[in-house]
């Protein structure tokens, strides 16, 4: 069934821009959200969040409801932020907008001066506004936005710090860890935006009820400014990175995501340019056991068709991950409409010889069209591709957000060295699973036989379905 | 008198003792701004209401989020489509939000009817659709026209209200403006009803519909468990309602009687007084002795057995506490359930309740039970911390709230897994409490491994039980 869909969403493949500040948000020490908006913004976007990491989630709402939308948010904001400072004495509150109160107009950054001008006898916490429409863009940009405004209001120029920042996208906290355990290694002092690894994978005590205890502080925040360079490692979440070059010479890097060997490889060439550092042995053997995982999996997943969907910069790096595996990509699909990441995929393409169809903006039912049109032996996304993984009889591999029907979401890791032997891992005995038998035999039967026997060379062709503009 | 717990002034009096003084906490009231509340939105309220439709598309009319959020998060089983899993969406986009969205909105109706020839389409306004003014009642009647198919307004904006039973009643207003009514049925019989706020959640209308089957009666439609639209829109031929969720149902069943004459009765099915109370009734209001006699059978046939199969479980429960913190109906239907399996409730609580349903409260649970009204996270934490119940009923957003404190959890909401209604039911329910409460590794919790060192014999000491 092929019908023309030009406007209808079907099984959405991105979230709004709020959830992507909540993603940001949850790494920050001793930080409380608040979405200003009706309550369902912020109990819709903690039961994602809740079930994904399986941890209770703090976001304050400022409960607008009919009165205070003809009325304007003033009285509901200023009574929210004296409410969370008088009972949970945050370090800092981080507002964030709705498309309620973007669309009625309330001027945040305003009320707040106002609630500063009111209280000026009383120790108050960080207060920093961050605009987040929800009809604007997706969460990849929300994230973006959040870390932006965090560094805009709080990087301070003083004493150069010898680290360096990093900004790690949205990461599950295994990855974060990942990434921690890598920069260490190197002996790399860094500053993590955000750091989640703690906050969003606690362990069981009372003490992890309330705020989120650990994470990046203001401190840390403040500091980005003196830092030797800053490295993002979503390339759609540079603008902070941006923003301290420009304001005060911090170098900046984007990307790529270190998912993968060739990924990987670059992230640790451009820390130890950046800090002149040497690359130590345990790194070298790391990378050489990524390679032995590689190698040993290799007759399992060659030319194994794989399609992928997320997060831009997580689908690129998993496209060049299993590229680099020998497996075929052959549909990589985004909810974000990105060129960046059509570049990326094209660059991916033409050095690996694949032909992907790629979506940019997509929704889940474009992929299914897409799987049907150009073949899939395994579906890498989360928990939302399980109905058409059901449907077109191949398995999903759960990685990215949400995953909220297995469990161990937090501990899912892919990135750098560690993290790629892991994928390595978890992807060929997936494959094994679902297309050898007990004895570990490939079960052959024609439809397989089908599905291996194509392969193209033909170059990148122009077959993009990015979304038309509407 | 002494709070309850610690919090804010104006929350003090949203929590009571039942007994002590006041026994109905200040209820239906805006939650505070800057806590984090349980609650949803009004959106929120009539999506759940409508979303069990399994033959019909349910498009929501904003940004992508309320639509990303809130598909296919229902827990309702279907037993034939599953459309109603599907997550639609106009994303409205910043041009919409200057422009309008109506047309958007029009083309996206008609392509989601010709892709799936749905049995009807709902949709929903949000937020922001309704701060931007879109007619959407004039695009679904335009569209309807244009297709044939159902196009229904739900005129749900989020904001509306503090309460999201507004919402359940705005969900209600969809079905009986523009579906209820709509098709007559092909045979009538004397004994038809609806099953009224039978959700289908884990499939529990599965352990209810085989029952009534039994009896003798027909069932038109359930509303809106595993239903089609179209069995809906002969829903005004019944002879009777039964309304198992009275939370989110009542006022469906009270205009179906003012508008339809069909009378209503409140039926329950967890646990077995109730399941058994509620058969009898049903087959009373029929009065027909054929029907009475085989609903003893039936109610004889069900509770054989179920003391046997429940009788482990019943013993390492006996004496233990529960804490319910609910939608609402379950803040008193469950309380008579828990104590058949020896259990008691010592604190009932709802995120939305009204006056109405904390009467029901306090009438079913013992004195010296709390009450608790809309309490925000920080307040559930500690309400548990305090009296420390050896299970807390409640959903997803609370659930680690209580594993964090080494509280054993059931969750009552949309994540269920299995079906508790009925006599099976009852032993599946019973079968999913033991395994929270029962459960060792509460009892290695709270211990930091220097004190275990110091004191060896702590290990799977019951500190936690007491």
């Amino acid at each position: 069934m092929h019908h023309d869909k030009k406007f209808a969403v079907v099984n959405p493949s991105k979230m709004c821009q709020p959830m992507g500040a909540l993603q940001a948000l949850l790494g920050v020490k001793n930080t409380m959200p608040l979405i200003h908006g009706s309550q369902g913004c912020s109990t819709y976007m903690r039961f994602q969040l809740i079930r994904h990491f399986r941890e209770p989630i703090e976001v304050a709402s400022t409960s607008m409801n009919e009165k205070t939308v003809i009325y304007g948010g003033e009285f509901n904001l200023m009574k929210a932020l004296k409410n969370i400072t008088e009972k949970q004495s945050p370090d800092m509150i981080m507002v964030t907008s709705s498309c309620l109160t973007e669309t009625i107009g309330d001027d945040m950054a305003g009320i707040i001066e106002k609630f500063k001008d009111a209280n000026r006898d009383k120790e108050l916490p960080v207060i920093i506004p961050v605009s987040t429409p929800s009809y604007v863009e997706s969460h990849v940009e929300g994230y973006d936005r959040t870390i932006k405004a965090l560094v805009e209001h709080l990087a301070t120029l003083s004493v150069p710090n010898g680290k360096i920042n990093i900004i790690t996208g949205n990461l599950s906290p295994a990855d974060c860890k990942q990434v921690k355990d890598l920069l260490c290694q190197l002996n790399c002092d860094s500053i993590i935006l955000t750091d989640t690894s703690e906050n969003l994978d606690a362990p069981l005590t009372e003490e992890t009820l309330s705020l989120y205890s650990e994470g990046t502080s203001i401190d840390e925040i403040e500091d980005t400014a003196n830092s030797l360079g800053t490295i993002s490692l979503s390339k759609h979440t540079d603008s902070a990175a941006v923003f301290l070059e420009k304001k005060f010479g911090v170098k900046s890097i984007s990307g790529p995501l270190p998912l993968g060997f060739e990924n990987t490889d670059q992230l640790v060439t451009s820390v130890c340019e950046l800090g002149d550092l040497e690359i130590p042995q345990s790194v070298e053997k790391d990378r050489g056991r990524l390679l032995d995982a590689m190698v040993d999996a290799h007759s399992y997943n060659f030319h194994r068709k794989v399609a992928i969907f997320g997060d831009p910069d997580f689908v690129s790096g998993i496209t060049r991950f299993t590229a680099e595996l020998g497996m075929i990509p052959s549909v990589v699909c985004t909810g974000t409409e990105s060129k960046r990441f059509i570049e990326d995929v094209k660059l991916i393409s033409k050095e690996k010889g694949i032909n992907p169809l790629v979506l940019a903006g997509g929704d889940l039912f474009d992929m299914h069209q897409a799987i049907k049109k150009a073949g899939a032996d395994i579906l890498i996304g989360n928990a939302y591709g399980a109905s058409t993984a059901k449907e077109e009889n191949i398995p999903l591999l759960r990685v990215g957000f949400p995953i909220f029907d297995r469990l161990g979401a937090q501990r899912i890791s892919m990135l750098g060295y560690n993290g790629g032997i892991e994928f390595v891992d978890k992807i060929t005995n997936t494959l094994l699973d679902f297309y050898y038998d007990e004895a570990g035999y490939e079960i052959v039967d024609e439809e397989i036989e089908e599905i291996v026997g194509e392969e193209g060379d033909e170059g990148f062709e122009e077959d993009f379905m990015a979304k038309e503009e509407i | 008198m002494e709070p309850v717990i610690e919090t804010f002034e104006s929350r003090k009096k949203h929590m009571c003792v039942k007994g002590e003084g006041i026994s109905i906490p200040v209820c239906d009231k805006a939650s505070l701004p800057g806590t984090v509340t349980q609650r949803t939105c009004v959106f929120g309220g009539a999506r759940i209401v409508l979303m069990p439709i399994t033959d019909s598309i349910h498009l929501v009319h904003g940004p992508i989020g309320c639509a990303a959020c809130t598909w296919d998060i229902r827990g309702s089983k279907s037993s034939r489509e599953d459309l109603y899993k599907k997550g639609c969406s106009t994303d409205l986009q910043e041009k919409d939000i200057v422009f309008g969205g109506e047309k958007k909105l029009f083309e996206t109706v008609l392509e989601l009817y010709n892709i799936y020839k749905p049995g009807a389409i709902f949709v929903y306004a949000t937020c922001v659709s309704g701060v931007i003014g879109d007619d959407i009642k004039a695009v679904c009647k335009k569209a309807e026209d244009l297709t044939r198919c159902k196009v229904i307004p739900v005129q749900s904006e989020g904001f509306q209200n503090h309460n999201k039973t507004k919402g359940h009643w705005i969900g209600g207003d969809a079905l009986l403006d523009y579906v209820i009514g709509t098709k007559e049925p092909e045979e009538t019989t004397p004994f038809d009803i609806n099953i009224v706020g039978e959700f289908n959640v884990a499939g529990d209308l599965w352990g209810i519909k085989p029952l009534l089957e039994e009896m003798g009666v027909n069932i038109i439609s359930a509303i809106s468990g595993d239903s089609h639209a179209d069995e809906i829109a002969q829903a005004h031929r019944a002879k009777l309602n039964i309304v198992q969720c009275q939370k989110s149902s009542n006022y469906v069943a009270r205009k179906m009687e003012k508008k339809y004459g069909i009378p209503f009765i409140k039926v329950n099915f967890f646990g077995l007084e109730q399941t058994t109370n509620s058969l009898r009734e049903i087959a009373d209001f029929f009065g027909d002795q054929e029907m009475i006699q085989r609903t003893e059978k039936i109610i004889e046939r069900g509770l054989k057995g179920v003391e046997d199969e429940t009788r482990e479980y019943r013993k390492r429960l006996e004496g233990k506490t529960v804490a319910l913190y609910v939608g609402g109906n379950k803040a008193w239907s469950l309380v008579r359930a828990f104590e058949e399996l020896g259990m008691n409730v010592m604190m009932s609580g709802t995120k939305n309740g009204i006056k109405e349903d904390y009467e029901r409260i306090k009438e079913v649970v013992q004195d010296g039970t709390i009450i608790v009204d809309d309490a925000n996270s920080t307040e559930l934490a500690r309400l548990l911390k305090k009296y420390r119940p050896n299970l807390l009923i409640s959903g997803a957003k609370e659930k680690y709230i209580s594993l964090k404190l080494s509280i054993p959890f059931c969750d009552f909401n949309h994540d269920r897994i299995s079906a508790f209604a009925g006599f099976k039911g009852f032993v599946s329910f019973a079968k999913e409490v033991d395994a929270s409460v029962s459960s060792p590794v509460f009892n290695l919790a709270s211990k930091t491994l220097s004190k275990v060192s110091k004191t060896p014999s702590n290990l799977g000491g019951d500190e936690n039980a007491s």
